[in-house]
C-alpha cells in the first residue's frame, strides 16, 4: 500500500514539474500584457482636465455613417465628427452646425452655404467636395451605413459641390426633411475610404481620437485647430462596465465623471440626474388575430392598464404616463391625445360586450416581453398581465433577448402566431413623426403588424408637407390612429437617469442617449 | 506514458468536434442576425445584401464546409460587430483570462493546502470546525452577489480597492477574490479530507518513529499522498473558471474570454463566438491532458490502467 502510494522516483517527478511550470509560465506571460496595457485611468486622482466617463458598452466602432447605432454615436456626433446642421434637442429647431445656412430652391433641390476655414483633424480643408462626398458615401453606397437604413431608407439623392462653399442637395421626390435627415450624415474628408468602413474616423468635430485601447478603453484629446469655441476639457477618457451598479459605483468611488444608462436599482443616490431620454415605451397590439381584431377589446386594453402605477411602482416614478409614440417637441406631437385613463369597469364591460358579440375573449393572448429593454421590463409586463387577467382576457407571458424578439418586432413575422402583444419602445431622436409613423403605422410598415388605408394615406400626405401643415397632417393621423385604429396601448415617455461627480457639470437632455457632447461638459466650481 | 497521452487525446478529440459543430449549428438557430445589424427600417434589398454577403443565404451544411476550410487555413472569420478578424479578438481576450484564472488557482491552491492541512492536523478541533464551515459557505457563495457586495463594501464605502479595471495590481483583488472564493471552499474541503485520512495512515506512524519533524510529516509524507485527488479537483476547477468567468469579467469590465462569449452570443456575433469556443474547448481539453498526465505521473495506477 505504501508502496504503491509513492511519489514515481524523481525523472517522473521532474516531467510533472515542468508540464505544471510551463502552464504557470503561460499564465504570468501573459499577466504582463493585462498589468502594464492602456491608459485606462485607475482608482481617483484624475488629471482636472479629462472627463472620466463610462458606458455600458464599448462602441462597435467608431465609423461616423453608423453613427445612428447608439453606442457608436453618442461618442462620435458631435465629437469626433460633425454634420452640416444639427437639432436642438430642447426646441426641435435645426441650428447650422458645418453649413452656415440652407434654402430650398425648389420641391427637390437644395442649397447649402458651407463655413468656411474649417479644416479636419488631419490637416485638410473642409468643403463642399467634402460634403458631397459624405452624403454620397452614407447614402446608397454600397457600405451598408446604419443611418442609410435609418435615416434614408432608399431616398435617391445626388450632391454636387458648386464651389467651395456651396452644396448643392437634389432628390429623387420632394424631401420637406432633407435638412433634417442631413444632421445625420457625420462629414468625413474625401481621403476616406469609399468602399469600407473605417473604425477610427478623420472629421472636424472638436476632439480626436488619441488612443483606443480595444476592450479596455477609448481616449478623444482636444483638436487645436477646432473651428468653434474650444470645449473646457483637454480630453475624455471612456471605458465600459455592463453592470449599471457597478458603472453607479465608479461615480461614488471617484473613478468616473459621468457614468450612463443607470436604472433607478443602480443605487446611484445623490449623483443621480434625470433626464427625458426621448424613448416611449408601448405595447404592440397584433389586431389582425381575434380577439385582438376587435376595437373593443384594444380598447379594454387601453382602460385597463393603469399607466400612473405602473410608472409610479414599477419605473419608480421615472416617466410620464402616455397616449402617443411621439413626445413633445417633436413634430408631429399632437397635444389633444391623452394618456387613457385608467378604467377597470369600462375595461370589463368592453370585453364583455365583443364577447356577448361572439368575440373568442377566452382564446390565450401571448405578451412577448424582450428582458432589459427598460429598467424591470419583466415586471412591467407582470403588472400589465394582471390588468388583463382583471378585465377579462387570458393572457400569458414570454421574455426574449434582443435577437430573438426581433423576430416578432420586424415582417416577416413568424408563421402560425396567435394574437400577440408585443413590448417595444420608440425613440424620437430623430426629431420627426416619419421616423415613426410609416414604419411603425404603415400598413406595410418594417415594425407593423396591421395598419388602415385611412391611415396610410394620412401618413403619405403627412410625409409630403412641410412647416405647420406638417405638424398638424402628423398630429392628425396620430389622432386618428388613437381614436379610431388603437392599434396600440402606448405606456410612457421614459425617463433616463446618469451619475454625475461633483467634478463636473452637464446637463443631459432628450438627445443625451444618442449624443453625449463632451463640449457641453464644464469642470465644476 | 506515450501511449497513455495519444489514447487521451484521440478519446478527448471527438467532444472537440462535437462543441464546434453543436456552437455553429445553435448559433444559427437563433435567429438572422441581420435583424440586429441593420436598421429597423432596412429594405429586404438591404437584408438580402446582408445575408449574401455573409454567406448566411446558403444551406447549412455549406456554411460548415466553408467554415472547416476556412479554420484549417487558420482564417476564423470577421466579427460581424466590429470587422476585425475574429482570431485577434478571441487572441487578445484570451490571455486575460488565463492570467485570471491563473492566478486564482494558485492562490485558491496554496490557500486550501494551509487551511485544509490546518484543520486536518487535529480533526475536529475549533479550527477544523471554523475551517469547514467557512469552506462550506465559501463553496457555496453566489459570486455575482459576492462581487457586488464586495464593490459596496471595499470599492464605494471603504475606498480602498477600484471597483473595476484592469490597471494596477488593486484592480485584480476584487475579481480575483471573486473567482477564488468558490474553488478555495471546493479545495479546503477536499484537501482536509485526503489529508485527514494520510495523517492516519500507518506509515505517518513510521515516519514519525524515525523522527521526522511534524512540519515534514505533514508537508513532506501526509501531503504527498493526499495531492492526486485534490490535482483532479483543482484541474477541474480551473476548466470550470476558464469556462465560467462570465460573471466577473461582465461585472469588473475584465476583457477576457467570459466576456466576449456573452457579447458576442447577444450580438449573434457567430465568427468571434465560434472561435471564441474553439479556443475555450482546446485549452479545456488540453488542460484535462494535463491533469491526466500529472495524475498518471503521481499515481501509476492510472497509467497502467489505461496502458494495459
Amino acid at each position: 500500500m505504501i508502496k504503491t502510494m509513492r511519489v514515481p522516483s524523481t525523472p517522473r517527478r521532474r516531467q510533472a514539474a515542468s508540464a505544471l511550470l510551463a502552464l504557470g509560465a503561460m499564465l504570468s506571460a501573459g499577466a504582463c500584457s493585462v498589468a502594464n496595457s492602456g491608459p485606462e485611468t485607475s482608482s481617483g486622482g484624475a488629471a482636472a482636465n479629462t472627463v472620466r466617463i463610462v458606458l455600458p458598452e464599448e462602441p462597435p466602432t467608431l465609423e461616423p455613417c453608423d453613427a445612428s447605432l447608439t453606442a457608436t454615436g453618442r461618442v462620435t456626433r458631435a465629437n469626433i465628427t460633425e454634420a452640416l446642421t444639427e437639432r436642438d434637442p430642447g426646441t426641435g429647431r435645426l441650428q447650422p452646425a458645418l453649413a452656415t445656412e440652407w434654402k430650398q430652391d425648389s420641391p427637390t433641390e437644395w442649397t447649402f452655404t458651407l463655413r468656411p476655414g474649417v479644416k479636419f483633424h488631419d490637416g485638410t480643408a473642409f468643403d463642399a467636395k467634402a460634403a458631397a462626398f459624405s452624403i454620397d458615401r452614407t447614402v446608397g453606397s454600397e457600405i451598408d451605413c446604419n443611418v442609410d437604413g435609418y435615416v434614408f431608407g432608399g431616398i435617391e439623392l445626388t450632391a454636387t459641390a458648386v464651389d467651395d462653399t456651396t452644396l448643392k442637395v437634389k432628390t429623387a421626390k420632394p424631401d420637406p426633411i432633407l435638412p433634417l435627415r442631413l444632421s445625420f450624415v457625420e462629414i468625413v474628408p474625401a481621403t476616406t475610404s469609399a468602399t469600407g468602413k473605417v473604425r477610427e474616423p478623420v472629421g472636424t468635430g472638436p476632439y480626436k481620437i488619441a488612443k483606443w485601447d480595444t476592450g479596455r478603453s477609448l481616449r478623444l484629446e482636444r483638436h487645436a485647430g477646432y473651428w468653434g469655441k474650444a470645449p473646457e476639457f483637454a480630453a475624455a477618457e471612456y471605458v465600459w462596465r455592463a453592470e449599471g451598479s457597478i458603472r453607479a459605483a465608479m461615480v461614488k468611488s471617484d473613478e468616473a465623471d459621468v457614468a450612463i444608462g443607470l436604472a433607478p436599482e443602480d443605487g446611484a443616490g445623490d449623483s443621480a440626474v434625470q433626464y427625458p431620454n426621448n424613448e416611449t415605451s408601448y405595447l404592440r397590439i397584433d389586431a389582425t388575430k381575434a380577439p385582438l381584431n376587435d376595437i373593443r377589446v384594444r380598447q379594454a386594453i387601453n382602460y385597463a392598464i393603469d399607466r400612473d402605477g405602473l410608472v409610479a411602482s414599477v419605473f419608480a416614478g421615472l416617466g410620464k404616463p402616455a397616449g402617443q409614440l411621439v413626445p413633445e417637441g417633436v413634430t408631429g406631437h399632437s397635444s389633444a391625445v391623452q394618456a387613457w385613463p385608467h378604467d377597470m369597469a369600462q375595461a370589463k364591460k368592453l370585453v364583455a360586450e365583443a364577447k356577448a358579440a361572439g368575440v373568442p375573449t377566452d382564446t390565450p393572448i401571448k405578451i412577448i416581453g424582450r428582458n432589459g429593454i427598460y429598467p424591470k421590463a419583466a415586471e412591467a409586463m407582470e403588472v400589465v398581465q394582471n390588468s388583463l387577467i382583471e378585465a377579462g382576457l387570458k393572457v400569458e407571458i414570454e421574455m426574449l433577448d434582443v435577437n430573438a424578439w426581433l423576430e416578432y418586432l420586424l415582417r416577416p413575422f413568424p408563421k402560425n402566431l396567435g394574437p400577440t402583444l408585443l413590448q417595444a419602445q420608440h425613440g424620437n431622436q430623430a426629431g420627426d413623426a416619419a421616423f415613426t409613423m410609416g414604419q411603425i403605422y404603415g400598413s406595410k410598415g418594417a415594425q407593423s403588424s396591421y395598419g388602415t388605408s385611412e391611415l396610410d394615406s394620412m401618413i403619405a400626405a403627412a410625409e409630403q408637407a412641410s412647416g405647420e401643415e406638417r405638424q398638424t397632417a402628423f398630429a392628425k393621423a396620430l389622432e386618428h390612429q388613437s381614436k379610431d385604429v388603437v392599434r396600440d396601448a402606448v405606456l410612457a415617455h421614459m425617463t433616463g437617469i446618469l451619475a454625475l461627480s461633483p467634478r463636473v457639470t452637464y446637463k443631459p437632455n432628450a438627445a443625451t442617449n444618442d449624443e453625449m457632447r463632451l463640449a457641453d461638459m464644464h469642470p465644476a466650481g | 506514458m506515450l501511449t497513455f497521452l495519444r489514447r487521451r487525446i484521440t478519446s478527448s478529440a471527438i467532444p472537440l468536434v462535437v462543441v464546434i459543430l453543436g456552437v455553429f449549428c445553435l448559433a444559427r438557430l437563433t435567429g438572422d442576425p441581420a435583424n440586429l445589424y441593420l436598421p429597423l427600417s432596412a429594405t429586404p434589398e438591404m437584408r438580402a445584401e446582408f445575408a449574401a454577403r455573409h454567406g448566411f443565404d446558403q444551406p447549412l451544411y455549406v456554411q460548415f464546409g466553408e467554415y472547416l476550410a476556412q479554420v484549417v487555413r487558420l482564417d476564423f472569420g470577421e466579427s460581424l460587430r466590429t470587422a476585425e478578424p475574429a482570431a485577434e479578438a478571441v487572441l487578445r481576450a484570451f490571455p486575460a483570462t488565463l492570467q485570471l484564472a491563473g492566478a486564482t488557482m494558485i492562490l485558491a491552491i496554496l490557500g486550501a493546502i494551509a487551511v485544509g492541512s490546518w484543520a486536518a492536523y487535529r480533526p475536529n478541533s475549533a479550527a477544523d470546525r471554523i475551517a469547514s464551515f467557512t469552506s462550506t459557505t465559501a463553496a457555496s457563495m453566489p459570486d455575482f452577489w459576492f462581487a457586488i457586495m464586495g464593490v459596496l463594501v471595499f470599492a464605494v464605502a471603504l475606498g480602498w480597492l477600484p471597483t473595476s479595471g484592469t490597471v494596477g495590481a488593486l484592480a485584480w483583488v476584487l475579481p480575483v477574490l471573486t473567482l477564488l472564493i468558490r474553488p478555495f471552499g471546493v479545495l479546503v474541503q477536499v484537501v482536509r479530507g485526503a489529508m485527514v485520512s494520510a495523517l492516519s495512515a500507518p506509515y505517518i506512524k513510521v515516519a514519525r518513529s524515525k523522527g521526522a519533524g511534524e512540519l515534514r510529516v505533514v508537508f513532506g509524507h501526509a501531503l504527498r499522498n493526499a495531492a492526486p485527488p485534490a490535482l483532479t479537483v483543482a484541474g477541474d476547477l480551473t476548466v470550470g473558471l476558464v469556462n465560467g468567468a462570465v460573471v466577473v469579467e461582465t461585472i469588473f469590465g475584465w476583457p477576457g474570454i467570459g466576456k466576449l462569449m456573452i457579447t458576442s452570443i447577444l450580438q449573434r456575433d457567430f465568427a468571434v463566438l465560434q472561435a471564441a469556443v474553439l479556443v475555450t474547448a482546446i485549452t479545456i481539453f488540453a488542460l484535462n491532458i494535463v491533469i491526466d498526465a500529472c495524475y498518471a505521473l503521481l499515481d501509476s495506477r492510472v497509467r497502467q490502467g489505461v496502458t494495459t
